[in-house]
């Protein structure tokens, strides 16, 4: 008994040999089981958008056609900490490059707000989620590994706690509009609403409007962007089509 | 028996001071980020539309400041009083102890500069510092099992280590694996499902593997030191640590039951949550028992009366997480206020009230006092801590379970909101009796250490 309670017999066998066989059944294990999943860059996913031309991908479009000068600051928006560049200004417009800086530069933010301290994205197969998150039929189902194997979920963003809805079949619930609105501030969209406004993602363009800023059109970007690989036409709409 | 004077030598005194004084403050500083972000929740926030005041961000000030500012200084200082004490021997260098307190302090200042001013934030709950910085801390953490590692190995090359050793050393070799693993994986080295498992796998950990053992650790020492008593049974010292330390590391899957992560891996962190469980049974038996024919003490000694609530709070949170961590469970009260609940009577109620305690025993032999300034404030801290935090947990939990429901239900989004507003502004008062709390301690702590006569024993009984 008495070399038990030694320190390197506990520093070994507690401290490393219990730490490692947690570790290979914890996480070492599922990572191999998932092995064969594609990992995605975040040019593979912007790619993906334009190539299934994706709600995300008209969406981003639009906000081009909305707000040109601000799509501009955008372009030169230059950000360290997720490892976006400047883009030279013949690229400036709605392509693969730029789209992948805003989901690159949206998701920094949406990060950095601490928006997943209150948003999960996550749906379980358990407790209604797969008819309440998203619009039924559209983009309604359960979370699956592969969806989450990209560069924007490393760490991933599942979150532990939900004030707001789990957002990642967000896409297809609201359109530019709404979320310009509620972003800048909620109560006015959503009366009773306890998400905190965000004035700094928006700026007052030469007409004096207020619309989105550099930072604000990424953000945008990157919400309206999740779960867009999931939105399908409704079911109605493929069924008039065939007759 | 060591005299006084030889004590002195062992142990530094500045170290504790500095260390259990800058966990005091930013004890304070956590509790009132976490009340300021509680008034965004009741619609009565102050400082709306200041970016670098976002509640978002503020919220992770809470999250990464409990971890290291709070809990990490104040459990190093207490082992930089426990540890030379129960091994014999000093810590490996009180320079390099000075240069982990500042760098400690620059690192938790350099957090709070990058989250709340450069957005600078990692997604990871409890590790929210910015991800450049997290080679630093894993730097920091192999000090710090230098430092302390030091006297525990020379102690070991003469005996048996006594239960707080097993503990302190088993952690000092699990945290800069916990952080490194917790940190870099999830960033560098995985992506999605599996940096998840990684991410709860160090949600777990750093509770499970630096908090729980070191708390646990200090508990095996302080608690028989001021009883003059020893544990009551060897074996289930024995049991208790090794059951933590097979069953704990696997129970990170649970904060993501029912997540795309594999299905194995969901039921054997269960499966692990519940054995862990007996595990804690087995640790509080033993504290329980070595209570018996002593509890009169708890009516007078207010450090003790701090570490026995800790501990049935922590016995309460176990128990509880038996029953959530169940499938069935989770189903409701996933991501819900329940667990904040859950979450602040582990670490407010058991592990802060416990370095509370020690703290407030060390406190006034550091200064060569033989009591606290005023028996009225540290009498009135507790109840006001110990009321709040009790407060605070039973209404999250109610809270929980109407939001739980109400999504089940298919209600409108905005209902679930405003049916949990009830909740959240008494979550708030409770906050203020915490921090109400926290202050008379503060204000108790300065008033001891400037006091000028002695303060004697007799001052106490009066
Ligand atoms: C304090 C918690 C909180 C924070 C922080 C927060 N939100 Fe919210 N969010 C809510 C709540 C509550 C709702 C539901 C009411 C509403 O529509 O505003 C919501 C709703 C939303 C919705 C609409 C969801 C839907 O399906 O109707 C979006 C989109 C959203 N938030 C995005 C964000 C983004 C982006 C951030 C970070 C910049 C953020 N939220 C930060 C609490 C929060
Ligand atoms: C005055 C005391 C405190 C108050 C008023 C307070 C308040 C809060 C609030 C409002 C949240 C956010 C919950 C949410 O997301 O809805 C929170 C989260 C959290 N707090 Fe505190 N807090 C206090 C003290 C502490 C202390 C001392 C610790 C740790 C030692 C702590 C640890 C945590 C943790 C781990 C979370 C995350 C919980 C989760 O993910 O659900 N808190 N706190």
């Amino acid at each position: 008994m008495g070399k038990m309670e030694r320190f390197s017999f506990v520093a070994l066998v507690a401290g490393i040999l219990f730490f490692l066989f947690a570790d290979f059944i914890s996480w070492a294990l599922p990572m191999f089981v998932m092995k064969d999943i594609p990992k995605k860059s975040v040019a593979d996913l912007a790619a993906e958008a334009i190539s299934k031309n994706t709600s995300a991908w008209s969406d981003f479009n639009k906000l081009y056609r909305y707000y040109p000068e601000q799509f501009k600051k955008f372009c030169e928006y230059e950000d360290m900490y997720s490892g976006s560049g400047k883009i030279e200004e013949a690229e400036c417009k709605p392509n693969e490059k730029t789209f992948a800086k805003a989901l690159k530069v949206g998701h920094r933010w949406y990060v950095a707000e601490g928006c997943w301290n209150c948003h999960s994205q996550m749906v379980r197969p358990v407790s209604n989620e797969t008819l309440r998150f998203g619009i039924p039929g559209v983009s309604n189902t359960v979370s699956y590994p592969s969806e989450f194997n990209n560069e924007l979920q490393a760490p991933v963003l599942w979150g532990t706690k939900r004030v707001g809805q789990d957002l990642i079949r967000e896409a297809a619930v609201h359109n530019v509009g709404w979320h310009v609105a509620h972003l800048y501030n909620p109560q006015s969209t959503s009366p009773g609403s306890v998400m905190p406004p965000y004035p700094w993602y928006f700026e007052k363009d030469s007409k004096g409007n207020i619309v989105p800023n550099a930072r604000g059109l990424a953000l945008l970007t990157y919400i309206m962007w999740l779960g867009s690989w999931e939105v399908k036409p409704p079911e109605s709409f493929r069924m008039e089509a065939k007759q | 028996m060591a005299g006084n004077q030889d004590l002195q030598n062992l142990v530094n005194y500045g170290l504790v001071k500095a260390h259990v004084a800058m966990g005091l403050i930013f004890f304070i500083i956590v509790g009132l980020m976490g009340f300021l972000y509680s008034l965004q929740l009741d619609g009565i926030y102050p400082f709306l539309g200041i970016e670098f005041l976002s509640p978002g961000r503020v919220r992770m000030i809470h999250t990464a400041g409990a971890a290291y500012g709070f809990l990490v200084n104040m459990f190093t200082g207490l082992l930089y009083w426990a540890v030379p004490r129960f091994t014999g021997y000093r810590i490996l260098s009180d320079a390099l102890g000075w240069f982990m307190f500042i760098a400690l302090q620059a690192a938790v200042l350099i957090t709070v500069v990058s989250i709340l001013f450069f957005g600078m934030a990692d997604n990871v709950e409890w590790g929210e510092t910015p991800w450049w910085l997290d080679p630093i801390i894993v730097f920091w953490l192999l000090l710090h099992l230098m430092q302390f590692g030091a006297p525990l190995f020379k102690a070991s090359q003469r005996g048996p280590l006594y239960v707080t050793g097993w503990y302190v050393s088993a952690m000092l070799v699990w945290t800069p694996l916990v952080v490194f693993m917790g940190n870099l994986i999830p960033r560098f080295w995985s992506v999605g499902s599996g940096a998840g498992a990684v991410q709860s796998t160090f949600i777990h950990d750093l509770v499970g593997l630096y908090v729980t053992p070191v708390a646990w650790g200090l508990m095996y020492y302080f608690v028989p030191v001021i009883m003059k008593k020893p544990m009551w049974s060897h074996g289930l010292s024995l049991l208790g640590f090794w059951g933590l330390a097979f069953f704990y590391p696997m129970n990170g899957v649970h904060h993501f039951l029912w997540s795309p992560i594999p299905m194995f891996a969901q039921y054997s962190a269960v499966f692990a949550t519940v054995a862990v469980e007996f595990a804690v049974t087995s640790v509080l038996i033993n504290f329980m028992m070595t209570l018996r024919g002593s509890a009169e003490q708890l009516k007078y000694n207010v450090p003790l009366r701090y570490m026995y609530t800790g501990a049935i709070f922590y016995w309460i949170t176990c128990f509880q997480c038996a029953f959530h961590v169940t499938l069935t469970f989770q189903k409701v009260i996933h991501f819900t206020d329940w667990v904040t609940g859950h979450a602040h009577l582990i670490m407010f109620g058991t592990f802060g009230l416990w370095v509370l305690g020690m703290a407030e025993y060390v406190w006034p032999r550091l200064f060569g006092k033989e009591t606290m300034y005023s028996k009225g404030l540290s009498e009135g801290a507790y109840w006001l801590l110990m009321i709040g935090v009790l407060a605070m947990f039973f209404d999250l939990t109610a809270a929980g379970l109407v939001q739980g429901f109400d999504w089940i239900g298919l209600n409108p989004w905005i209902d679930s909101v405003n049916f949990s507003k009830p909740f959240w502004y008494f979550r708030s008062i409770a906050g203020i009796m915490m921090l109400t709390g926290l202050f008379m301690y503060a204000l108790n702590f300065y008033k001891t250490a400037t006091a000028k006569a002695g303060l004697s024993a007799e001052l106490r009984e009066a």
